[in-house]
């Protein structure tokens, strides 16, 4: 990981301020276009970058090509969760979700294309949506955060369709299994709940911090990750980073990585996982370890 | 035949008299004509032919008779010379008629040659009047082309236009039915028209020369008057200086510094002249004054005392102090000096005074705050109202410890300076602002040329230095009075900055102090900081200590010089149940975002000189939020040492399970960002 190079410029009122910016900023979420070539990061402060993969990746690239290609005030609040489909960009943060073309997205002063805020129960304070999953077999967009429910929203006609309820604090991540289909979902309650998107009924419950061999109480009980690969899953945030095997809903591994994790995927039979908290956006490709950083 | 030939002779001669006789002839034909015998007539009617074969026959004949007589004459007898006289005879009148034939022949000679020399002379004389003719005709054509070439006078004036010349002119000269039609009419009166405007325009040049002179003559009377006045003036000003003091005007006073200013060098003439200008337009809480010695200022354009160039042979000074006095010589100041008094709301002063180094060509100041009322200093306040830092960085960047002038390290490197800071202390700092204020720009292009005063520079600079300047006060001794509440473990907040804050604050500010820049340095929670190059050398450095119960909260400061406008920089490390600083506690992160990068809520009204204690204030909120709101650990035993009292909806939100350190006004409840 790189270190910011120190400024050598007299520093006015503007730059100062940019570099506290920098300094205090979180990305949160991030999605790769659909043509492979743009990644899109999105921070605390409501604002997406779409950042050239290609010229970043590429053997002539130079430290203009780590900034951003085009920099744009998305959000209020901050984008918690981005998702791609075939055209468009979802990103999602302090309670609405938003629609962007990515191919408008490069031009500067991109307009969303739409927005949708799914039905809350409670009107004093708005809930932030921490995790966005595609369901592409519907079609459907499925919202999860504050407000402790599963929200399905129909991509076409823009309908909210169903409500999932049961978690009793607010959900952090959401998983597919595919094949059922199934939805998963870990919250701040520290259980994963499995739901069956046809029946909307909730078929499973793993209360992960109940297990001595993966709880840790002095972290918290929450799930801030999860990934499965249909008869597996990887969960992990306040209690350790764990490898669970679904029908028997017992942990097999539990990896041994001291920080809570924040984000884990699983490629091919290799799981990827970060937890990093900077305005930097860490690249590995293939493990291969080519790393860089892209730099808000 | 010689006796033919002498025969044929004489008669040749005798007839060659013929011209005479022709004369004679002739007057006698008129005379008598028919009675005598003209030959000449003759041969006219004589065929030339016919006589060609006469004379054939009569050779031939004389011939023959000459064969007969020479036969006789060789057969010798008697009858021979009857015969022989009758041949002698015929011959002799065939020799007469050769004769004849001989005498027409040179008549028709003669006749022939005298035709001949007629006509030659009658071609003769066509042939030179032709070529007197062809002369004429070439010498006429000469003078066709001459004229045809000729190019008038009048061509090469450069007449009006057609159509102005038939606007213009009036009708009698310009006789447009006449001229219309005939070009040669049209030019002349084209011509007539040209003449008439340029007398015209000759009247009036006559005219105008004359109204010249006699302004002129106006002029040098006006002159003299004026000139005459001069001396009735300054007596008029001296006898009314007794008055001028009477009434307080004192423009004898000001006159007198213009006087002084004469003898400035051109920087400092321009700062003289540029804040005098900005100080009577602008702004009447300054003003200017000029100090020193006006007789060391016109000393140095004299010429060097005798007493120098004594032959008397003295020990050469050491070497150490030779590069000494070339130092010094080098680091010469002027002695004239300007002195700028800034007087700012609360009647605190800002004293100061320019100085010009003529060696090096740049200018430098030196400051001085003073106040209305004796102020004490808190220990930590040190270097907030010191002249070496209080006009440090008053643009940003300018910290005033290197020469502008690029050209002065090729002259440090002569006398063994190795950088101006060393002597700022005596001289006075060299900011870029006070040379703009001068009026000296130093490009760094092309740093070989000379660089001249410029007044523009200058003008366009001044009024926001001043302003600047008045800001810097006022902030630092906002600050003085805040640092001596802070000692004492008091935020002063003051009443329109309250709402910012919920009533009940329980963590308390126990330590205020100032620290080194090396130490903040060392301090292993400030390395962001340091490595984003926010934390330079010109920066004050405090660490202010909070705390409740058994928690500790230190908070690294970065003072940036150009405070308020630039927010100080806060870098957290709290002591409680282990430390947790930005790089393993997010939430501290998240509570050193909110008093960094949030500066702006918490400025309160212009001239925000409250930032700082906002800023303080709200760290002890952000404190008592944090320790409200820390789960409950449930493996530890006891009760929890901070209970919630703070109102807020939800503990954590977002993937990064943040507390809630915004605080909402006036519900008085506390959210996320």
């Amino acid at each position: 990981m790189e270190r910011a190079v120190p400024l050598a410029v007299p520093l006015g009122q503007t730059e100062v301020f940019q570099a506290l910016q920098r300094l205090h900023m979180t990305i949160f979420s991030q999605s790769v276009s659909p043509c492979g070539k743009f990644l899109a990061a999105g921070n605390n402060y409501g604002q997406i970058a779409i950042f050239s993969l290609s010229a970043a990746l590429s053997s002539e690239a130079k430290e203009e090509s780590k900034r951003p290609v085009v920099t744009f005030q998305a959000h209020d609040g901050p984008v918690y969760s981005m998702v791609s489909t075939d055209r468009h960009l979802l990103s999602a943060g302090d309670g609405e979700v938003k629609a962007w073309l990515w191919a408008e997205m490069l031009k500067k002063g991109c307009k969303e294309l739409w927005h949708r805020q799914p039905p809350y129960r409670t009107s004093l304070e708005v809930p932030e949506i921490n995790a966005l999953l595609l369901v592409p077999k519907e079609n459907s967009l499925i919202l999860a955060g504050g407000d402790c429910q599963l929200h399905t929203m129909d991509l076409e006609t823009g309908t909210f369709t169903r409500v999932l309820r049961g978690h009793t604090d607010y959900i952090h991540c959401l998983a597919l299994r595919e094949r059922s289909p199934e939805v998963l979902s870990g919250g701040e309650d520290g259980a994963v709940r499995l739901w069956d998107l046809r029946t909307a009924k909730e078929v499973q419950t793993i209360e992960v911090y109940k297990h001595e061999e993966c709880s840790r109480p002095h972290n918290g009980r929450w799930i801030g990750c999860l990934a499965t690969d249909s008869d597996w899953m990887v969960c992990g945030g306040g209690p350790a980073l764990t490898l669970w095997h679904l029908r028997s809903s017992t942990p097999t591994t539990v990896f041994p990585i001291r920080a809570p994790q924040k984000h884990v995927t699983f490629y091919q039979d290799l799981v990827l996982t970060a937890a990093g908290n900077s305005c930097r956006v860490d690249v590995f490709t293939n493990l291969g370890y080519r790393a860089f950083s892209l730099s808000f | 035949m010689s006796s033919e030939s002498s025969k044929k002779r004489k008669p040749k001669v005798i007839r060659s008299d013929g011209a005479p006789a022709e004369g004679k002839r002739n007057r006698s034909d008129t005379e008598q004509e028919g009675k005598y015998y003209s030959e000449e007539a003759e041969v006219d009617l004589r065929d030339p032919g016919r006589d060609y074969e006469l004379y054939k026959y009569t050779c031939q004949e004389l011939q023959r008779l000459m064969a007969e007589i020479q036969d006789l004459k060789s057969r010798g007898g008697k009858d021979v010379a009857i015969e022989i006289e009758e041949r002698r005879i015929q011959s002799c009148v065939h020799f007469m008629t050769l004769k004849k034939l001989n005498r027409l022949a040179h008549i028709r000679l003669k006749k022939g040659r005298d035709q001949t020399h007629e006509a030659k002379q009658k071609v003769d004389a066509y042939h030179l009047q032709l070529q007197n003719l062809l002369y004429e005709v070439m010498h006429l054509q000469k003078e066709i082309t001459k004229c045809l070439e000729f190019k008038s006078k009048h061509e090469e004036i450069d007449l009006v236009s057609l159509e102005e010349f038939y606007k213009e002119a009036p009708p009698d000269i310009s006789k447009a039915e006449v001229t219309m039609g005939d070009p040669h009419q049209q030019t002349l009166a084209r011509l007539d028209w040209e003449l008439e405007q340029r007398k015209r325009l000759a009247e009036k040049y006559r005219e105008c020369l004359s109204n010249k002179e006699k302004i002129l003559k106006e002029i040098e009377v006006k002159k003299e008057y004026l000139s005459s006045l001069q001396p009735r003036l300054n007596s008029i000003m001296q006898a009314s200086l007794p008055v001028q003091e009477y009434l307080f005007m004192p423009f004898d006073q000001a006159h007198k510094q213009y006087e002084t200013a004469r003898h400035l060098p051109p920087p400092l003439y321009v700062l003289f002249v540029q804040a005098t200008a900005y100080g009577q337009a602008c702004d009447k809480t300054l003003s200017v004054s000029i100090e020193g010695s006006v007789d060391e200022a016109k000393a140095l354009f004299k010429p060097p005392d005798d007493s120098q160039g004594n032959v008397v042979k003295r020990r050469r000074p050491t070497l150490g102090v030779q590069l000494d006095d070339k130092r010094k010589e080098m680091l010469k100041r002027h002695p004239l000096s300007v002195m700028l008094d800034l007087k700012c709301k609360d009647d605190s002063v800002l004293h100061l005074t320019f100085y010009y180094l003529m060696n090096l060509n740049i200018m430098t100041v030196k400051a001085k705050v003073t106040t209305a009322t004796e102020l004490i200093t808190p220990i930590s306040a040190g270097d907030l109202l010191s002249p070496d830092s209080v006009l440090s960085c008053l643009y940003p960047g300018d910290h005033g410890k290197k020469t502008p002038n690029p050209a002065n390290q090729y002259q440090f490197d002569k006398v063994g300076i190795l950088t101006l800071s060393d002597y700022v202390l005596e001289l006075g700092h060299p900011y870029l602002w006070v040379q703009k204020l001068g009026g000296l720009h130093f490009p760094k292009e092309q740093p070989q040329q000379t660089v001249i005063a410029d007044h523009s520079l200058s003008a366009s600079h001044m009024e926001t230095t001043m302003k600047l300047l008045k800001t810097r006060v006022q902030s630092r001794l906002a600050l003085h009075k805040q640092f001596a509440s802070l000692e004492h473990g008091i935020v002063p907040v003051t009443s329109d900055c309250q709402y910012l804050f919920p009533a009940k604050v329980v963590s308390r500010l126990v330590k205020w102090v100032t620290i080194a820049h090396e130490d903040y340095m060392e301090l292993h929670f400030t390395k962001d900081i340091v490595d984003a190059g926010l934390a330079g050398d010109t920066n004050l450095y405090y660490m202010a200590l909070i705390e409740r119960g058994t928690a500790k909260l230190q908070a690294a400061v970065v003072l940036n010089p150009g405070y308020s406008s630039i927010p100080p920089v806060f870098q957290l490390c709290l002591n409680w149940k282990g430390e947790k600083t930005n790089s393993n506690d997010d939430n501290i992160r998240a509570m050193e975002g909110e008093v960094n990068v949030c500066y702006k809520e918490l400025c309160g009204p212009w001239p925000s000189h409250q930032l700082l204690t906002n800023q303080l204030q709200r760290l002890c909120v952000l404190l008592d939020v944090y320790l409200e709101t820390e789960s409950h650990d449930d493996s530890v035993e006891g009760p929890k040492e901070f209970p919630q009292e703070k109102m807020c909806l939800r503990l954590f939100r977002g993937p990064s399970r943040m507390k809630p350190f915004k605080y909402n006004h006036p519900q008085g409840f506390f959210s996320h960002r």
